[in-house]
């Protein structure tokens, strides 16, 4: 032991100096602004004044009192209820597809699947505005050639129709990251159990309701609530294709704050930080939910 | 051989000092000129005027020895990098204050604008009833220096010339009405064929629309989104509510393109021109961008007023004195300088020559007939000429109104958004939105008045009527000495 004291205090000082510039990039561009925005959710201050005027919790009063950040929370709700069950069963079915060995050019579908995860997203959305244009685009322009429609659908500028597009298109930019995290899970089920399976007189139906399905539960927590808390960020495809409209029709909370830090005639920096605030403490809720999920995950492993 | 230890410690010291190095090198450069050399940076949002901005302050360099760091920015992101800047005290020397909302009589308080020195006569050539105390003066000083006239609106009747006459339209005469507008876009629609629309609009861009509203309320015997004679709000009025139910008619009869909802006004002007659409409600700028960005399309670009709600209504449009444009920076070093620099702006050769770019109008009209410009930019003067009206501003006679003005919260929805709304269907009831809206608007004044009050500036409501405003008249300087 006597040896070692130095050579610990030698491997902390790299430990330490490894972790510095983490750490200092984190601190700077992570906890500081979410403590700031702590910090300016109490204050009243338009970004172009001096003065910030401190005005202890009124502005959470105004955010919880503003019908339009409630609609915009429903949204956000809405989004999320829509997109996660689909894209998880989707993404599954497909994994299952790929994941079997007899399928040709697996890798190639793999591919043309996770592509759309590595384009710029706020890309997408301008390219989508194009796609579903209800004049020249090329969607529509197939539904008129094929009769299903007289007029084109405006399917970003109808406000019935405006959520749903983004839904979609949403769930076809991100499958790719969701189909991994399947194929990933399909690689910790043991061929031996297969090959038992198969032995013990198992079809592919029975072998994938008895054996893979209920190998993937612990995985089926994790991965939903990952796809969860991801539908919670999507600002840039959301502004970009929809821009929150038409008339506040696809308005999720974080294009609510935007409008009010940015794009607001005389910017509201404390009241969207306390609309902020209260959106992170319900993603930090959606947070500890997935801790629980991953324990509840990981007991259920060990205990196999 | 080196050590793995030497290896790591040299690596890590490498990756510390390029993070180092990116840090400071994505810090604006203006700043961090190098001592002696002098520079002044210059920002803006006249993109029609960029070139000739560019050449001017090229030759001031080549005169003064002062280079000039110029950008061009979107009105929309202007307001964003501004505020940054202000926060992190990097504001440029010289810059206009477009997508900041604050009056400028708010911004001089607040330490961001610094009065221009530019004596009286250096302001000779310029008309003199640009200037007024409380918009582009304070205390007699000249803090901003105003290069677009307030004589213009953003709601031109433009139209394609060749699908007009396709359609058979004498514009003059068959755009001048409401139902004229609607019959003469069913018309352009059916002459055009598959594809073409009557009227293109800038949905996306609420704010437009609004502006775009306003204007046509006007054109509806309205007085703008205050009555100058009370003082109160005037949105849930009939000429506000029969306007957006004209916007909807064009859209019920079929005639608006249907892309519209995804268009702000730079990619409404974009499809226009490419012949999709036969009308499209814009500014006088629309055939200076046209003849930078859609040459081809010049020729087929006509204008004419916007139209009235019925046969015989003539058009007065009120617009407020306007503060000046370009501003000097209160936290910048070099006063002189850009005082040489603005001066060039106040010369009658590059008044003409900032005409010729055909932008927002000049502050000197007359200036048009001179200049060298498209048929389309002169009638739009003309029109400007007959039908703007200075409307009295509260600001001229209490100077505290513009801290109540800064003290204003938005309301949401506001004007724009409920005009999308209406639009798209989601609120069937535009007088009741519109009448919501005059009532919020009333008791955030209300608040804000008291508010400000409160720190004893004296404003009251009342300080928004002027009981001897007349409609159709200018209300010049003198008359605020009889209200």
């Amino acid at each position: 032991m006597n040896g070692s004291g130095p050579r610990l205090g030698r491997n902390r000082l790299w430990v330490w100096l490894f972790l510095t510039p983490t750490i200092v990039l984190y601190g700077v561009y992570t906890i500081y602004p979410v403590v700031a925005s702590y910090w300016y959710s109490f204050v009243e201050w338009n970004g172009f004044d001096a003065a910030k005027t401190w005005v202890g919790l009124a502005n959470y009063r105004a955010v919880v009192a503003d019908p339009l950040f409630w609609n915009s929370f429903k949204i956000t709700v809405l989004f999320m209820v829509a997109v996660v069950p689909v894209k998880v069963l989707l993404t599954l079915l497909l994994a299952l597809v790929l994941n079997s060995p007899k399928l040709p050019l697996r890798t190639l579908f793999r591919t043309a699947f996770f592509l759309p995860v590595v384009t710029t997203t706020a890309i997408v959305g301008v390219v989508m505005q194009f796609v579903f244009d209800p004049a020249s685009g090329p969607v529509n322009v197939v539904l008129r050639k094929l009769g299903v429609v007289a007029d084109g659908i405006n399917f970003l500028g109808d406000p019935k129709a405006a959520l749903w597009t983004v839904v979609g298109v949403y769930i076809w930019k991100w499958f790719g990251v969701t189909l991994i995290y399947w194929l990933a899970a399909l690689q910790t089920v043991p061929d031996e159990v297969y090959e038992a399976a198969a032995i013990d007189g198992a079809g592919p139906w029975g072998l994938l309701r008895h054996v893979t399905l209920p190998l993937l539960k612990p995985f089926a927590v994790i991965i939903t609530l990952l796809t969860l808390e991801s539908t919670l960020k999507i600002f840039d495809l959301m502004l970009t294709m929809t821009n929150g409209g038409p008339f506040y029709a696809t308005e999720v909370v974080e294009i609510y704050i935007y409008r009010w830090a940015f794009a607001a005639t005389v910017p509201q920096l404390g009241f969207a930080s306390a609309a902020a605030v209260v959106f992170g403490l319900f993603v930090g809720l959606i947070g500890v939910l997935q801790l629980l999920g991953i324990r509840a995950a990981r007991k259920a492993r060990s205990e196999r | 051989m080196i050590s793995r230890r030497r290896f790591l410690g040299a690596s890590a010291g490498g990756v510390l000092g390029a993070l180092a190095a990116s840090a400071c090198s994505t810090a604006p450069s203006g700043g961090g000129q190098a001592a002696g050399a002098k520079s002044l940076r210059v920002w803006d949002h006249f993109q029609p005027r960029e070139d000739l901005h560019k050449k001017l302050f090229a030759d001031f360099q080549k005169s003064s020895g002062t280079a000039v760091e110029y950008t061009v920015y979107n009105p929309n992101q202007q307001g964003q990098a501004l505020q940054l800047a202000f926060g992190s005290k990097q504001l440029p020397d010289i810059f206009t204050t477009a997508g900041v909302k604050l009056p400028q009589a708010r911004l001089r308080k607040d330490g961001w604008i610094a009065p221009i020195q530019l004596s009286k006569e250096d302001l000779a050539a310029m008309p003199q009833d640009a200037f007024l105390n409380g918009f582009t003066h304070f205390d007699d000083k000249l803090y901003s220096l105003p290069m677009v006239s307030f004589r213009q609106y953003g709601t031109l009747t433009w139209y394609n010339v060749e699908l007009a006459e396709k359609a058979g339209l004498d514009p003059d005469r068959d755009l001048a009405t409401w139902d004229g507008f609607r019959a003469a876009a069913a018309k352009m629609e059916s002459a055009g064929g598959d594809g073409v629309s009557g009227w293109i609009a800038p949905l996306q861009f609420a704010e437009r629309m609004g502006e775009h509203v306003t204007d046509l309320a006007m054109a509806a015997g309205g007085s703008g989104a205050t009555d100058p004679r009370t003082g109160e709000y005037s949105y849930g009025t009939d000429p506000y509510v029969h306007a957006i139910e004209f916007l909807v008619s064009l859209k019920k009869d079929g005639l608006l393109f249907p892309a519209s909802s995804s268009l702000d006004a730079r990619t409404a002007r974009a499809r226009w021109s490419t012949g999709v659409a036969g009308l499209f409600f814009d500014g006088p700028w629309n055939i200076g961008v046209v003849k930078d960005q859609f040459k081809p399309f010049v020729d087929k670009v006509g204008v004419t007023s916007m139209p009235s709600s019925e046969a015989g209504r003539p058009i007065f449009v009120y617009t407020p004195p306007k503060a000046g444009d370009y501003c000097f920076a209160a936290t910048s070093k070099q006063p002189e300088a850009a005082a040489e620099l603005l001066k060039l702006f106040t010369t009658k050769e590059v008044m003409l020559a900032e005409t010729e770019q055909m932008d927002g109008m000049p502050v000197d009209l007359s200036l048009v007939d001179k200049a060298n410009v498209h048929p389309t930019y002169k009638t739009a003067a003309a029109i400007f000429g007959r039908q703007i009206k200075l409307r009295p501003a509260p600001e001229v006679r209490n100077p505290g109104i513009s801290e109540v003005v800064a003290e204003m919260k938005q309301i949401q929805p506001d004007l724009g958004s409920i005009v999308q709304g209406v639009l798209s269907g989601q609120l069937p009831d535009a007088r009741k939105a519109l009448t919501d809206l005059d009532r919020k608007l009333t008791a955030e004044r209300e608040r804000a008045i008291k508010a400000v009050a409160a720190k004893g500036v004296k404003v009251a409501a009342g300080d928004w009527a002027f009981d001897n405003w007349t409609p159709g008249q200018d209300y010049g300087r003198d008359k605020y000495k009889t209200s």
